[in-house]
């Protein structure tokens, strides 16, 4: 089985294809040129992209013809009563049957029912009423992780900088904040508020789907009850809280892999080093695992710049604003520069798209 | 009241590879608004983007009435992204 990369940059989309023993990639021409490319995936043959652009707005685009040719998804806007108006679209995910999720700044969701032809505003979260304690993060208010829970689909998450995690259990008709033990420290007169937290990135474990992982940009934290209590991960290993992306093992739900940084105000990896942190004992204590990836390097991975694969071993992929793409064939024992001089790279994918 | 509307490289990509569309239309923003890719040119309150430029026969559209300019044919209307975007 032979894999493609889908790597996002600010110029553009680039897929990456590499051999069976995920060693040996080639990099090919972009597609998308002068698109801001935020996400990209492919599912079921058809890739989709969240594409933003400076000038022409936000799109979801999509292809069914491995990148030849992209068709924008129509109804892409917010209600005028809303009194909102869509800034950028922000990460794709894939539902049942031909259902699609895509959520955007501000603070938004968006559904299709149609393979992404068509998108409709989801006006529960939209009139979500903790909205006006909402605050947007550095890179504006983004719905960027939207998880389903893969026993029940009718359970699912958003996480939203700086809102928090919503959870719902009807599909999106309804949500509930979930933020119960993650910290919000840039508001020290109520630390733990109700919602507010500023979530980088949030992850079901596909095996085990009442443990959620969450880097937040207060710390890195785990949840065994869907959501509803979370304990903060800090120190046993990690020089730092704070961080953007997060990846987990298909199968072992006490394995997870992240990318300290500095600190808020000074966002580099630490330690002056690309540095991969991961646990094998559900967040209990973390080791460096970063052999192949470069030192002295003071970098950034963005919250959509890691993922894994389900193969076996399975691998890790993180893309970083230097423009290089890296490959972890064994779950972050060793890395491989898959590529080098891209573009800033936004979102990393992996998929079977050949 | 046939009129050149020409589109700048990364919107003839978004129009099927497109450069040039000859098109009858009253207005500026009556041409604009028939081009497939007119959700790139309007945001969803239907109002041209703030940095999408407009220029007939060489003049900025501002200058001639912005959307409401008449057009009375043979003119060609150029779209160009702003410069202040970055």
């Amino acid at each position: 089985m032979s894999l493609a990369i889908l790597v996002g940059t600010r110029k553009g989309l680039f897929v990456i294809r590499g051999d069976e023993g995920r060693r040996k990639w080639t990099v090919e021409e972009p597609v998308l040129p002068g698109w801001d490319v935020f996400h990209a995936i492919a599912h079921d043959g058809t890739a989709y992209v969240a594409a933003n652009n400076f000038v022409y707005g936000a799109t979801v685009q999509r292809s069914t013809d491995f990148g030849k040719t992209w068709e924008r998804g129509e109804g892409l806007g917010l209600p005028e009563e809303s009194g909102l108006t869509l800034e950028k679209a922000w990460h794709v995910e894939p539902g049942s049957d031909d259902t699609l999720w895509l959520g955007a700044a501000p603070g938004v969701l968006f559904r299709s029912e149609d393979k992404g032809e068509s998108w409709e505003t989801v006006q529960s979260l939209l009139d979500e009423p903790t909205r006006e304690r909402w605050q947007p993060g550095a890179g504006g208010m983004c719905t960027h992780s939207i998880q389903i829970d893969p026993e029940n689909e009718q359970t699912m998450y958003v996480g939203i900088s700086a809102a928090g995690v919503f959870r719902s259990e009807d599909g999106g008709d309804s949500w509930t904040p979930a933020n119960k033990g993650t910290a919000a420290d840039f508001m020290p007169d109520d630390p733990f508020p109700e919602v507010g937290q500023c979530v980088h990135k949030l992850l079901v474990h596909p095996a085990k789907p009442e443990r959620l992982w969450q880097q937040n940009h207060c710390g890195v934290y785990r949840s065994d009850d869907r959501g509803e209590n979370w304990d903060r991960l800090e120190g046993n290993g990690l020089p730092n809280g704070f961080g953007f992306p997060l990846a987990l093992h298909p199968r072992d739900p006490d394995v997870a892999l992240v990318v300290p940084e500095d600190g808020a105000e000074n966002r580099v990896t630490s330690d002056g080093r690309l540095g991969v942190y991961k646990t094998t004992d559900g967040g209990k204590s973390w080791q460096l695992s970063s052999k192949g990836l470069p030192e002295p390097a003071w970098g950034a991975v963005m919250r959509e710049g890691m993922s894994y694969d389900r193969l076996d071993p399975s691998g890790v992929y993180l893309g970083t604003q230097s423009g290089s793409v890296f490959v972890s064939p064994n779950e972050g024992e060793e890395w491989i520069e898959a590529a080098s001089q891209l573009p800033p790279i936004l979102s990393v994918e992996v998929a079977e798209w050949h | 009241m046939a009129v050149t509307v020409l589109l700048p490289g990364l919107l003839a990509d978004q129009a099927g590879g497109q450069k040039e569309f000859e098109l009858d239309a009253p207005t500026v923003g009556a041409a604009l608004r028939a081009l497939p890719v007119r959700d790139l040119l309007f945001d969803e309150q239907d109002e041209l983007r703030p940095l999408v430029n407009v220029y007939i026969d060489g003049t900025d559209a501002r200058h001639r009435g912005g959307l409401e300019a008449e057009l009375r044919g043979g003119e060609t209307v150029r779209v160009v992204a702003a410069v202040a975007g970055g």
